[in-house]
């Protein structure tokens, strides 16, 4: 019962351990020293015997994926890490919206440049042909 | 609902174990299971363990092991004046933040 008990903690810490990686190592240890130190003073302080005594415990303490969430949000530069990534996705996406708007804009000034010059050109274009014959009748 | 009770213990956790080794120092587990009793602060045992490292870290806690007298050896922590400082400022400052979101929120006692 006793070795028994002890694979069910060994597995318990070592899910977390597992989901712990990319944090300093200090603090991996640490965490997993006050773990057992936990299941060690409610073992005997509360005199469980059996293992669904024991994982009653585990149960208090949270699943793996809790705890590791929990060290992750308390000890992690890679909790900051999708921030960083949605940000870094964020500058390309600004970066090409801002070359199409220029593009956009260019186009824009051209085409009504085009086509305002042209018909004004038109338009002005008589007006010469009016205007300079007049000065020489007059 | 998880998410607001989450979003109001981010912050306000870490002063109430501060507030809890004010006066004696108590181990680990000793704190992990006081929180365990409140159903408000209901967070499963082992994150706090993360807060406590992280209390120790920023030097507002101070630990040291120690033998139990049945039992494993327990890790006990204590206020440093540091954390007696911080403790103190945030109860000024929960002080006039209660009272702005109870008025603005219509749950003072006046309201």
């Amino acid at each position: 019962m006793n070795t028994k008990n002890t694979d069910v903690v060994a597995e318990y810490l070592h899910e977390i351990d597992v989901r712990l990686a990319g944090l300093p190592v200090l603090q991996r240890r640490e965490l997993l020293a006050d773990l057992t130190a936990h299941i060690a003073s409610e073992k005997a302080e509360r005199n469980i015997q059996t293992e669904g005594e024991l994982i009653e415990v585990l149960e208090r303490l949270g699943s793996p994926e809790v705890v590791a969430a929990a060290a992750h949000e308390e000890f992690g530069p890679v909790a900051a890490a999708p921030v960083k990534r949605t940000i870094r996705w964020y500058w390309p996406a600004a970066a090409i919206a801002g070359v199409l708007l220029v593009l956009f804009v260019c186009f824009g000034l051209t085409f009504s440049r085009t086509s305002s010059d042209g018909p004004a050109q038109q338009e002005i274009a008589p007006v010469p042909t009016e205007v300079v014959p007049s000065p020489v009748r007059s | 609902m998880a998410e607001l009770a989450t979003s109001l213990r981010r912050g306000t956790l870490e002063f109430c174990v501060l507030a809890m080794v004010e006066h004696e120092d108590r181990y680990g587990t000793e704190i992990v299971r006081r929180f365990g009793e409140e159903p408000n602060l209901a967070a499963s045992e082992g994150t706090i363990y993360p807060l406590l490292s992280r209390l120790r870290r920023s030097g507002w806690l101070d630990t040291k092991w120690a033998e139990s007298p049945s039992g494993p050896p327990r890790r006990y922590y204590a206020l440093t004046s540091d954390g007696r400082s911080a403790l103190e400022h945030f109860r000024s400052e929960w002080v006039s933040f209660r009272q702005t979101v109870d008025r603005l929120v219509g749950t003072g006692e006046a309201a």
